[in-house]
């Protein structure tokens, strides 16, 4: 049996994309297998942020190419629409809809894109909140929970769409210390279950624990890719020996 | 003097803090003792047989009036409409409340009589002035059968078991209620009065505001074309005073139109006054859509909803709560600008009251000082109601707020 891993899943070949005259990502290669977890870490502005909303098209790259388990993103909205619906995506601000109740927030794209039934949808909706541990907060509003309440609620939002990749964006940067525990407790769990995961973060505990591979990202290059063992005891590159003596 | 105390200790901190304080409070008190002075020895004194002969010229205008009965029907057949809706969401409310297990309500009882009317008081300060100018028993009558009805069919369909196709009643029977009183020739044209203002302001506002959102839409359009019309009407029809276009939808309107088409002076007023307001209402919902987080939409585009499922379930919900308080602000002026009506020669309320005054019974006679009161009387009661709800409505979604 072959490894999944060695089975592309996200492809980015030569992506460039600017924001006006700033160079946001410079020549990005990279190649994400099934299954596999990557972690993203570099300093503020580095183009980390950039790179994942390019593989869901939030951001339109401006040269190369973005494949999506074999979907190439291009101008068709169709394409767009259907990598989309493979990908979750997570994002620091929470960013879930603050009129709608929990159970909303999570049944809305089931039965809006997927075209699911009322019963069928707040069903799969109920286990996702048991999977990140919150079923009883269904019929709360968002505005009433927590932070990490509210990021795992977007995670179980996203999970409903049942997605081969998931996206996260900083998952834990809003959130006070003692609730980054319990999303990334969640994240690990969700790894663990197979899914394809990107991850941008300063949360070197989880990069270390959970990550496949670890991508260093500087003004918009890959500067340096390697397995954790190898990037945290023995990293080659002079910017992430710097990187990496300033946060640890 | 257990309870004396505490009030007495009240007045000494905020009445009479300080001199300055206590100055004020002296000055105010004065002031408004002399404004109640003098509004007392006005009512007591003042001879209102102007309002007493005119009642009907001020509510309904020229309405012929062997036919007034049809308004009489119309206001029955609203006050179900009202009555209906007011049944609907309150099931709906009981509803929504016991499938997410919280306690279900009672449903309406003698209670909410009296909470109907706090919540509604200026109406029913209006509603009490002019049934004491009446002179026939009859109108009164009206609104105390209008009012029972309304209460009726409210309690009726709170008890009910709720259905979402019940609301279609509350959009059908005001069509009723139209044609009760536009058939047999009676034709909008020829109305006037307290309803003529109330009508231009309900369906100026039914009209403008599909194309005001459609415009505040257009005007964030990625077609250049579709922006480039939105800005360029907006612009154009909020940088003319009102006035303006009404004298134009009067005069010139004809112009652009076949010769075959004549329409009445109240279409042309209600066109010209749909196409002013869209503009204001397109830029009071642009200030909603503004004040969205951009996040919003990237979590719905993330989740693969479409552009437009994204504008519908996530963008609008969200950016028209946040314009109610500039909305009925929109709306309150609409209502009260629907008096320059009386600038093209229709008998609208404030016509009316000029009507009344050059009457030769009571012509220069300075009884302005008489009717102008009650028509600002009615504005008021309208306006404020309407700001009220607003408020109470702002409360009601304050739920789930961010």
């Amino acid at each position: 049996m072959t490894d999944p891993k060695s089975q592309p899943m996200i492809q980015l070949e030569k992506v460039d994309k600017f924001f006006g005259s700033f160079q946001a990502l410079r020549d990005i290669d990279l190649v994400v297998g099934r299954t596999e977890v990557v972690v993203v870490i570099g300093p503020s502005g580095s183009g980390k942020s950039t790179l994942i909303r390019c593989i869901n098209r939030l951001e339109k790259h401006d040269a190369g190419r973005v494949i999506v388990d074999g979907i190439e993103l291009t101008d068709d909205v169709r394409n767009i629409q259907d990598v989309r619906k493979e990908t979750g995506m997570v994002f620091q601000q929470f960013n879930l809809f603050p009129h709608l109740s929990v159970l909303d927030n999570v049944t809305l794209a089931p039965r809006q894109v997927r075209r699911m039934g009322k019963d069928e949808s707040e069903k799969l909706a109920m286990k996702m909140l048991t999977r990140v541990r919150i079923p009883e907060q269904a019929r709360k509003f968002p505005g009433q929970l927590s932070g990490g309440q509210q990021q795992r609620v977007a995670i179980a939002r996203s999970l409903a769409m049942q997605p081969k990749i998931m996206l996260f964006d900083e998952p834990t940067s809003a959130l006070d210390p003692e609730m980054i525990k319990e999303v990334l407790e969640t994240m690990e769990e969700l790894a663990a279950t197979g899914m394809t995961m990107i991850v941008v973060t300063h949360e070197m505990g989880f990069a270390r624990a959970v990550a496949d591979r670890v991508v260093f990202m500087a003004d918009g290059q890959i500067v340096e890719v390697g397995t954790p063992e190898h990037f945290f005891t023995n990293p080659e590159e002079e910017r992430t020996k710097l990187f990496l003596s300033q946060i640890l | 003097m257990t309870i004396a105390a505490p009030r007495r200790r009240w007045v000494k901190k905020n009445l009479f803090g300080g001199v300055w304080s206590s100055l004020v409070t002296i000055g105010l008190g004065l002031a408004i003792g002399y404004v109640a002075f003098v509004l007392i020895r006005f009512l007591a004194t003042a001879d209102f047989t102007i309002l007493r002969r005119n009642l009907a010229l001020f509510m309904v205008g020229s309405f012929p009036r062997p036919e007034l009965w049809r308004v009489a029907v119309a206001v029955l057949i609203l006050a179900v409409a009202a009555g209906v809706a007011g049944g609907l969401i309150n099931a709906s409310a009981r509803l929504r409340a016991h499938q997410a297990g919280l306690p279900v309500p009672a449903p309406p009882g003698p209670r909410s009589l009296v909470n109907g009317f706090r919540r509604y008081w200026p109406l029913a300060l209006l509603i009490a002035v002019c049934l004491l100018l009446t002179e026939t028993v009859t109108p009164t009558i009206l609104v105390l059968g209008a009012i029972g009805i309304l209460v009726a069919s409210s309690w009726a369909l709170a008890r009910l078991p709720y259905s979402r196709w019940s609301w279609s009643l509350v959009v059908a029977l005001p069509f009723v209620a139209y044609l009760v009183l536009s058939s047999s020739g009676l034709g909008w044209d020829k109305w006037g009065g307290f309803m003529l203002n109330i009508f231009l302001t309900v369906a100026g506002i039914l009209f403008a505001f599909p194309i005001g959102l459609s415009l505040a839409l257009g005007r964030r359009s990625s077609l250049p074309i579709v922006r480039t019309f939105s800005v360029a009407y907006i612009e154009l029809f909020r940088g003319v005073p009102l006035i303006t276009l009404l004298l134009l939808g009067v005069f010139a309107l004809r112009l652009f139109l076949p010769s075959q088409l004549n329409p009445s002076s109240v279409t042309r007023i209600l066109v010209a006054i749909t196409i002013f307001e869209a503009a204001y209402i397109a830029e009071v919902i642009r200030g909603g859509l503004q004040s969205l987080p951009t996040g919003q939409v990237e979590a719905a585009s993330s989740l693969g909803l479409s552009t437009w499922k994204t504008t519908r379930l996530i963008v609008l919900p969200q950016a028209l709560r946040a314009t109610i308080p500039a909305m009925v602000g929109q709306f309150i002026s609409l209502f009260k600008d629907t008096t320059l009506v009386a600038a093209v020669g229709l008998s609208d309320m404030l016509n009316t009251s000029s009507i009344a005054t050059s009457q030769p019974e009571f012509n220069a006679r300075g009884l302005a000082r008489i009717t102008l009161p009650f028509v600002a009387l009615a504005f008021w009661a309208g306006s404020y109601t309407m700001s009220r709800e607003a408020r109470r409505l702002e409360r009601r979604l304050g739920i789930g707020e961010r």
